[in-house]
């Protein structure tokens, strides 16, 4: 048989993806209304500015509680703080 | 809910099936649209995000079991070529081709012969998962430093998969690697391939300590074109890239950032190091008959050049006869040599960068330092910091350090205060510490010298993979 003809196993380059488990979104909100709502702020300022503003003016029933970092990763909620937050907005990093 | 950018969203899906919450919600912002206009344009977005009930979809929970095949293709090598090189239109780079195997240039095909003759350069097991070797504090750059811990599975970016020592030398094949590299093959995917976070992969890594010469590479200046160690080391860490990390630009990534992958590994010629000056092995807690590899520093990492430049001549008219331009900014017209130069290099080294300076230079010019006082690598990194200095006026109009002082509402480390109550005056070193400062010596003779950023690394033990 000519080398060309010769049949090889050839192995596979890529890394390996672990399982992971996927989970369902948490129950989404009826109402805004009294309700504690975070917004976690990373990376520099840019539509956060207006948007912190808009939010704090157009729901002033909710108890908007701000995180902010110019690092890339977000600050995370403390233990009890997830304990007693409705609902999270995330503004990743730019 | 998650605000992103338009064009990230496909990587924000991407990962969000990588962290295991694949139907999270997305709003996304314009990178360009004023904020007050975009903010009108996603508010009611963000707020049905949060308050329209969730769909039977965005219920499900289950596990993803991606599963990769050991043997990834069967066949003849003319067949194999043409499968490995086949690529894909990805609309994000405008269906440009992308390669789904390789960097984009051909490749040894990796049969499983020649992968089995790779895995004869190491003693540790194929099926061994690549892990951290040593306890290891990676000091602060831009952002907080940390430590890590030996044993720690190493994690390729951009898709957070692992990767065995066979996969290693798979990819290790395929960049034409020979056994007698792998040793430095595998330091190179326990620093993770040098993908970082998988924005910039590549990496940006020097050997240093004796395997240079076992395994043949060239340590002069030019950086060893043509040396196959050299180059195909070099090669490995965009491959590493690709293939564990699973980059894909604008799918995996997003696209702001792109490094183009270090096309060479060049390493430090210890022997021409002056009486007292350490080789990086020595400098980063090796000892010197340890072969050691370092990844993120030498020349790579924010800030480029800078400086003052010159052509080879200049330099040794300053030295040889006290003439030039040089000489003319020293002030030392018609006096011989040795003269401290660096007070001519580090003129306007800051005027557009920030940071450390790693220097490659060549034995007879570390020679000339070592000769006008500078005992020490150490004396030449402080003397660089020291030249740093500039007003706070003046360091506040700078791009970095709106990121690295927390939008200046973080403590400045020399006076303990905030950033605002500090006086216009007060002075600010650039160059953040004499440590961020990197000497690399490199076999040659032409006075010239590269300057970039990047500063020692982490280092990696290439004899813990032998």
């Amino acid at each position: 048989m000519a080398k060309n003809d010769a049949v090889y196993k050839c192995l596979n380059p890529k890394g390996t993806q672990e399982p992971v488990e996927q989970s369902a979104l948490a129950p989404r909100l009826k109402s805004l209304d009294g309700k504690t709502i975070h917004l976690s702020i990373c990376g520099e300022p840019d539509i956060t500015i207006p948007l912190e503003k808009r939010l704090k003016g157009d729901y002033p029933d909710v108890n908007w509680t701000v995180k902010k970092t110019y690092n890339i990763v977000p600050i995370p909620l403390t233990e009890e703080e997830r304990k007693t937050t409705d609902g999270v907005i995330l503004g990743v990093c730019w | 809910m998650l605000i992103d950018l338009v064009e990230e969203t496909t990587k924000v899906r991407h990962d969000a099936i990588i962290y295991g919450v694949p139907e999270m919600r997305v709003v996304e912002a314009s990178r360009t649209a004023p904020g007050p206009e975009d903010v009108d344009n996603i508010l009611d977005d963000i707020i049905k995000g949060l308050t329209k009930p969730l769909t039977a979809k965005e219920k499900k929970t289950g596990e993803w079991t991606p599963e990769e095949p050991r043997v990834l293709f069967e066949g003849t090598l003319p067949d194999a070529e043409t499968f490995y090189r086949q690529t894909e239109n990805i609309p994000g780079i405008l269906n440009a081709t992308f390669s789904e195997y390789t960097d984009g240039l051909p490749i040894v095909i990796p049969t499983e012969e020649r992968v089995k003759e790779m895995l004869t350069g190491t003693s540790h097991s194929p099926d061994e998962v690549i892990t951290l070797q040593r306890d290891m504090n990676v000091p602060g750059g831009l952002f907080a430093g940390f430590s890590r811990k030996k044993g720690e599975v190493i994690r390729f970016m951009p898709m957070s998969r692992t990767a065995t020592v066979e996969q290693v030398a798979v990819n290790a094949v395929m960049a034409g690697c020979r056994p007698e590299y792998f040793p430095v093959a595998l330091a190179i995917a326990e620093s993770g391939g040098g993908t970082g976070d998988g924005r910039g992969g590549g990496g940006s890594f020097v050997v240093s300590g004796p395997i240079y010469k076992e395994i043949g590479m060239n340590v002069s200046y030019g950086r060893g074109i043509c040396c196959p160690a050299n180059v195909t080391l070099g090669r490995l860490g965009r491959l590493l890239w690709r293939n564990l990390g699973g980059y894909k630009e604008t799918v995996s990534t997003i696209m702001t950032y792109g490094g183009n992958g270090s096309p060479l590994l060049h390493a430090e010629y210890a022997e021409g190091l002056p009486p007292g000056w350490r080789g990086l092995n020595e400098e980063l807690g090796f000892k010197k008959t340890e072969s050691i590899l370092t990844s993120g520093g030498g020349g790579g990492g924010m800030g480029g050049g800078g400086g003052q430049s010159w052509m080879p001549g200049v330099y040794r008219a300053l030295q040889k006869s006290g003439h030039g331009a040089i000489a003319r900014f020293l002030n030392v017209k018609g006096i011989l040599g040795p003269h401290n130069f660096l007070d001519y290099l580090l003129d306007g080294m800051w005027a557009t960068r920030e940071g450390g300076v790693t220097l490659t230079m060549i034995p007879s010019m570390a020679m000339d330092l070592w000769n006008v006082g500078f005992k020490t690598k150490d004396s030449v990194y402080e003397y660089i910091h020291k030249k740093s200095f500039e007003p706070l006026s003046r360091y506040r109009m700078r791009g970095v350090p709106d990121l690295t002082t927390n939008g200046w509402m973080g403590i400045e480390k020399t006076s303990g205060k905030h950033w605002k109550e500090l006086p216009d005056d007060y002075p600010i070193a650039v160059c953040p510490d004499p440590w961020s400062n990197c000497i690399i010596l490199a076999h040659g003779e032409e006075t010239v010298l590269d300057r970039g950023g990047g500063g020692h690394g982490q280092a990696y033990s290439i004899d813990a993979w032998r």
